[in-house]
């Protein structure tokens, strides 16, 4: 009997969760991809010149051809070969795991890596260090995969031509001979907090005196930098504690995103696990030009121009000033000029109530990239509220300054410089438009580069050496708390490269080191440990220093210096003349460059994981664009279609001039466009060549976050984006797929343990009712007493999608290219949907966001299961629904099936074939996979290839190493239940916020089974009886019920919720059941 | 009008039928013979670059499996011994035997002997040796008496049909874990009791005390 749900009108009123603007007027594209797995085009045959039919002939011919010779039948000769002698701690096929760090310029990220016969292949936090505990971002994740780019830089190269280590030695020991006191040398480096580098630059300075040391960051924190020396004094500088907080204001400061790491967003969810109707959270207010995740999650958001983020904050400085009677900050607020912001004056009255109202307890956080004034007068506000010493503590800056690109640059001019060494960074891309680094760099006589790729900065240079990546190298590095750690190599250089401490230590006088020599010297400095022996090996072992953190140093906020610095007017946004620069106007717009929460700087332009992950909030792949908001859209008269298709429009700031596709994204601020930075590389390999537009061209030394003045011209050409929002759209709308609820509400709820589960049609649809039984599955008492489930916290969920990437690592997902996305096929078994929320058709410019992770359900009654005619996915009684890939035909009836559309074909070998081959027939075009890409493979996981589905297995692969795992360890004393939580799913593992947790929901010691009872659980479709094992836990929201607006928040579920609205005669039937 | 086909060829349909009913199983069960492991891998007998004998190590000396196997009792592969474990004896005994001069060449130049492959699993197959071996399955059940081998040879077929037999029935594989290396191995007999009828019954036993539940529906016990 099938039983057809019809939805529910949706009301007029109330909220509506929407993906696209597409969605919201329901084009045809999107009802494509609703309706359909694989939308119009997609499933096609798309063989170029090769139609169907002559396809068949010419597949007949060829099954003749290979029937002729019989020889392919027999199994072709394989060897085992075995090492001469065992290698210590190595056993063929099985993991060890190194911990190690991956240097940043916000802190070495402490990791564990996992090794297989030598390779590494699977990078996962630290569980021991407090800054990880286990946890990574995406780009973090993402590194390994540039191990084995094989468009990396493989050979040293003398004025283009290749040459070879001993050569370069060579020549490098007539450069430092011929040295002198180091006049004309300079050092240009990347921003990595290493205490054997700062050694090894202190005997530099002693050898070769009159050397000068840069370090450039394009995304550096060299404002907040300047800021916190001149409010709290030279040398130190602020560190949030942000899970002390009560209150957070974010201004245009991503902390969960690119301006953060894993800590800060731990930090935050950790008051964010609301339990029980008593549970208080935090709340946090955000400021910011473009939608970041961090807005996502926020509980009351404004969006504002980046040039009005200091008038707001001079705003908010005068509303605190008269809330907290401090005369001091309303002079120093009063006497900032700033560009004059507008906004609800209603807003900051109330936010600043709130902070004011928890004093000590409240935070305010200002974008590092800012200009320094407004992080002085966000400074002073946090002084003002009592929050130094409370959610702000200080730190001391352990490296000694450095000088400055610009300082370089001048010197560069001068020709004072006659050898200059460009150590990682990549200055003739990156560096701001206005230096003309370019030419700078040809005028050196000698420049020796080292570097991961032969870019840019690579092009003219007399010497490239390769730099050895992180995980093949020996260094240490300082974490964002400031604690000692580790970097040891899991692999000798590939292509025999150097890494940063082989060339200083040549400058330093000493020979190349061939193992951590160095690093011990400095551990020995650095812990002065009673017994060296065992410390060192400690040391490694747990990749950090223990007690190492930095110590929390008192800071006294410097009123007089701050008034100084704001009324000299040093913000890079004043203009020379010291008048206030103009908010956006009629025809003048401002572009801030935002740093790319995929790529970095640019740095990751190559990684083909990084490139295809959606952006967390656009949803953009392959690409920047000029995100812009709707208003802003329709005033210039462009769009970005339905099908991708964007309007290219021209930007000129001061004469400089880019052309970029533009992308309407809701929740902007008008009159401001944002363009990631890290894009458009003219010199990079395969993966990032052709990918998006330079953003660095319009950046300057004076605007290096935004520019204001900026003019724009529609050219009338157009692109074509990929964006991945409309993919894998459900069936079912807004409560049925995302719940929430205000803490208010919630609280109210508590009598009511159903209040989240009887929500959409939940609340409409009759009981199920099975007509028939399933085998049975795994109960607590069974002899396998496992079944596996899953719970996903959208309350603590940011989007950031560092699940994507951990799980393309650890599941062997190939990546598509641009071309294959557009058409829908990306492979990523988890992928993030954004929602966002608005009140009916109003406030599409300003709507709310919710972001989902979806995966494989693991439906008991699996829809997919029942449709497969050759038993290729079938379920297991621990409740996976499992893949046989050697069993698949590519029927594609199970993907059709899935109510959840979390099925992936793989419609060509994307893993055999070159990305833009993929269309050549297959008999005549090359295979193979890259060498190099084949020694980061996961053994344990298939390789899958083409016309084969697949889908997240829960990584059954880790679950069954854990089942054999405990049965070789119990043998013959029959206690087979693995130990709960022993293990987790990449996803879970990589969650900075925990939002994931995966275990034996048959275990009641196991997280899992813990979490998934909880008042706030439901589950997707539950009216569709597919019994998934993936609970969601809704949303809570925390708003400030006095705040403009926040009616609308409150409304937020009630049209949804069957309490409030009864559709009895929606859930209409398709016949007697 | 003229018949256009002769006389005969009234018969022609039944012929064919008759063909048909005859080489249609002949060609099946040809395909479902010669074309399945049982065929085309058992008694797969290569020569190796050192003929090792498996009889002479494994059964006169009696050494056991694991002192070159080292890693089976620990690791989804069981490792081929490196040329290091050949030279703890051999550095010393038969050292001027010509047949070990490839471990000589390969100690001295730090060159790995490339052994021939017998047993291999496909690539979607996850065979894991220590959940075995640990669980009460011998080395016997998979790869024969190798301890009579001169040369090792394939002895079964190993295809999915063969492993799903006994992850169906293990009571008929299980043994004492102190008996897994011993090839020779049968269970004690209880009076005239058959030796099938014996091990069915200590099998039984042993699965139930052990919890034995080899994934027999599961596809991804083997393949991920």
């Amino acid at each position: 009997m099938k039983r057809i749900f019809q939805h529910p009108e949706e009301p007029a009123t109330g909220k509506k969760y929407w993906r696209s603007l597409g969605q919201l007027s329901g084009t045809p594209e999107f009802k494509g991809w609703l309706e359909r797995e694989f939308p119009q085009g997609a499933a096609e045959f798309n063989g170029g010149d090769v139609s169907r039919r002559s396809f068949l002939q010419l597949m007949g011919a060829s099954m003749a051809l290979a029937g002729l010779s019989f020889a392919g039948c027999r199994r072709p000769e394989k060897h085992l070969v075995p090492f001469t002698r065992g290698v210590e701690w190595s056993i063929p096929g099985k993991a060890l795991f190194f911990a190690t760090s991956y240097p940043t310029r916000k802190g070495a990220a402490p990791l564990v890596v996992a090794t297989y016969d030598g390779r590494p292949t699977k990078i996962e936090g630290n569980p021991a260090h407090p800054v990880s505990k286990g946890a990574t971002d995406l780009l973090a994740q993402a590194s390994i995969l540039d191990l084995y780019d094989p468009d990396r830089s493989r050979f040293f190269l003398e004025k283009g031509k290749p040459s070879d280590t001993a050569t370069f030695e060579k020549a490098l020991d007539e450069l430092i001979k011929g040295a002198g006191d180091g006049t004309g040398l300079a050092f240009l480096l990347e921003d990595h907090a290493s205490p054997t580098r700062e050694r090894l630059r202190g005997l530099i300075a002693q050898k070769l005196p009159k050397a000068t040391w840069t370090v450039y960051e394009p995304l550096g924190s060299d404002l907040a930098d300047e800021a916190d020396g001149v409010a709290f004094g030279e040398g130190l500088a602020a560190a949030p504690t942000i899970e002390k907080a009560d209150v957070i204001l974010a201004l245009d400061h991503d902390f969960l995103g690119t301006d953060g790491d894993v800590a800060a967003s731990r930090a935050f969810s950790s008051r964010r696990k609301v339990e029980g109707p008593d549970s208080k959270m935090n709340r946090l207010y955000a400021v910011e030009t473009r939608y970041t995740i961090t807005g996502g999650i926020a509980d009351h958001r404004l969006r504002l121009p980046a040039s009005q983020i200091g008038g707001f904050a001079a705003a908010l400085a005068v509303e605190i000033g008269a809330a907290a009677k401090d005369a001091g900050l309303d002079a120093l607020a009063r006497a900032a000029k700033f560009a004059t912001a507008s906004f609800d004056p209603q807003w900051v009255k109330e936010l600043a109530a709130d902070l004011v109202a928890s004093k000590g307890k409240s935070l305010v956080l200002a974008g590092p990239r800012q200009p320094a004034a407004v992080q002085v007068v966000v400074a002073a506000i946090n002084a003002a509220l009592g929050n130094i010493g409370q959610t702000v503590t200080g730190r001391k800056v352990s490296e000694k300054p450095a000088q400055s690109l610009v300082q370089l640059a001048r010197d560069l001019a001068d020709k004072k410089v006659k050898t200059l060494v460009i150590i990682g960074g990549n200055p003739v891309y990156n560096a701001p438009a206005d230096l003309d680094w370019a030419n700078l760099q040809a005028g050196v006589p000698t420049v020796v580069r080292v570097g991961h790729y032969e870019d840019e900065s690579s092009v003219n240079a007399t010497w490239h050496v390769p730099l050895a990546h992180y995980l093949e190298s020996w260094g240490d590095g300082r974490a964002s708390d400031g604690s000692y750690v580790s970097v040891q190599p899991m692999i000798l250089p590939l292509y025999g490269g150097w890494s940063d401490l082989d060339v200083l230590a040549k400058f330093a006088g000493l020979p190349k080191p061939t193992g951590p020599e160095l690093v011990r010297e400095t551990f020995a400095a650095v812990a002065k440990p009673a017994d060296f022996v065992t410390a060192w090996a400690k040391f490694l072992h747990d990749g950090f220093l223990e007690a190492s953190a930095a110590l929390p140093e008192a800071l006294t906020f410097n009123a007089a210096a701050a008034t100084k610095l704001v009324t000299a007017g040093t913000a890079p946004a004043a203009p020379a003349n010291g008048s206030a620069p103009a908010a956006p106007a009629n025809d003048s717009y401002e572009v801030v460059f935002i740093a790319c929460p995929k790529v970095d700087d640019g740095r990751f332009n190559n990684n083909g994981w990084l490139q295809e992950v959606p952006d967390p909030i656009t949803k953009l792949t392959w690409d920047n664009a000029a995100l812009i908001s709707p208003k802003t859209a329709k005033k210039l008269g462009v769009e970005t279609d339905e099908r991708g298709t964007a309007d290219i429009i021209e930007i000129s700031v001061e004469k400089r001039t880019i052309q970029i596709p533009v992308l309407v994204s809701p929740g902007h601020a008008d009159g401001s466009i944002s363009i990631a930075l890290g894009y458009g590389r003219t010199s990079v390999g395969r993966i990032g060549g052709g990918t998006g537009v330079n953003a660095y061209q319009l950046r300057t030394t004076t605007a290096p976050y935004f520019a204001v003045g900026a003019s724009v011209r529609v050219t009338g050409k157009r692109h074509q984006l990929a964006i991945t929002q409309e993919h894998g759209v459900l069936e079912g709308r807004g409560a049925d797929l995302t719940r929430e609820a205000t803490l208010g509400e919630y609280k109210e709820s508590r009598d009511d343990k159903t209040y989240f589960k009887t929500m959409g049609m939940d609340a409409h649809a009759p009981k199920n009712v099975s007509l028939y039984t399933n085998p049975p599955l795994n109960t607590a008492e069974s002899i396998d007493p496992h079944a596996w489930g899953m719970t996903v916290d959208l309350n603590t969920c940011t989007g950031c999608s560092a699940c994507m990437v951990a799980c393309q690592a650890e599941n062997n997902i190939p990546i598509v290219g641009k071309r294959q996305v557009i058409d829908g096929r990306e492979m990523h078994w988890i992928r993030t949907d954004r929602y966002f929320a608005s009140e009916g058709d109003k406030d599409l410019d300003d709507p709310e966001l919710v972001s989902q992770p979806m995966m494989c359900q693991h439906c008991e009654n699996a829809p997919c299961e029942t449709v497969c005619p050759v038993n290729a996915t079938v379920h297991s009684q621990d409740g996976l629904n499992v893949m046989a890939y050697n069993r698949c035909i590519g029927t594609r009836y199970c993907a059709n099936n899935c109510p959840f559309k979390v099925r992936r074909f793989n419609f060509f070998d994307y893993n055999e074939r070159k990305l833009t081959e993929l269309r050549k027939w297959n008999l005549i075009s090359e295979r193979g996979m890259e060498d190099s890409l084949k020694l980061g493979k996961n053994p344990n996981v298939t390789v899958r290839m083409r016309g084969v589905m697949e889908k997240c297995t829960f990584c059954v692969q880790r679950i069954q190493e854990a089942k054999i795992a405990t049965k070789v360890a119990e043998r013959d004393s029959g206690k087979v239940r693995i130990p709960a939580d022993a293990f987790t799913s990449a996803c879970a593992q990589v969650c900075p916020t925990g939002a994931i947790t995966f275990g034996d929901i048959n275990n009641p010691e196991s997280a899992v089974s813990k979490v998934r009872v909880s008042e706030r659980g439901y589950r997707l479709l539950e009216y569709l009886n597919v019994n998934s094992r993936v609970t969601y836990l809704a949303r809570i929201r925390n708003p400030n019920m006095k705040m403009p607006g926040t009616e609308k928040i409150g409304a937020a579920m009630k049209s949804h919720h069957g309490h409030s609205e009864k559709h009895e005669a929606a859930g209409a039937t398709g016949g007697g059941h | 009008m003229a018949n256009i086909f002769p006389r005969g060829s009234n018969l022609l349909p039944i012929k064919l039928v008759i063909c048909g009913m005859v080489l249609v199983p002949a060609v099946t069960g040809a395909m479902w013979y010669y074309f399945t492991p049982k065929y085309t891998r058992v008694g797969y007998q290569p020569a190796q670059p050192v003929p090792f004998p498996h009889d002479i190590h494994a059964g006169q000396l009696g050494m056991d499996c694991r002192y070159c196997h080292s890693f089976v009792e620990v690791a989804a592969h069981s490792n081929v011994p490196t040329t290091q474990v050949c030279m703890n004896c051999h550095a010393q005994v038969q050292k001027e035997n010509p047949k070990l001069a490839p471990l000589w060449e390969s100690w001295k130049t730090g060159k790995s002997i490339e052994w021939v492959q017998i047993h291999k699993t496909p690539d979607y197959v996850y065979f894991n040796h220590s959940a075995h071996v640990n669980r009460g399955v011998s080395c016997v059940s998979c790869h024969g008496r190798v301890d009579k081998m001169a040369v090792v040879y394939h002895a079964e077929p190993q295809s999915m049909d063969w492993c799903l037999e006994c992850h169906r029935h293990p009571e008929q594989a299980l043994r004492p874990l102190d008996q897994i290396t011993n090839l020779g191995w049968s269970p004690p007999l209880a009076g005239d009791q058959s030796r099938a009828d014996a091990q069915e019954a200590l099998g039984l036993q042993l699965k139930k005390d052990w919890k034995i539940n080899p994934p027999d529906m599961n596809c991804a016990g083997c393949h991920r």
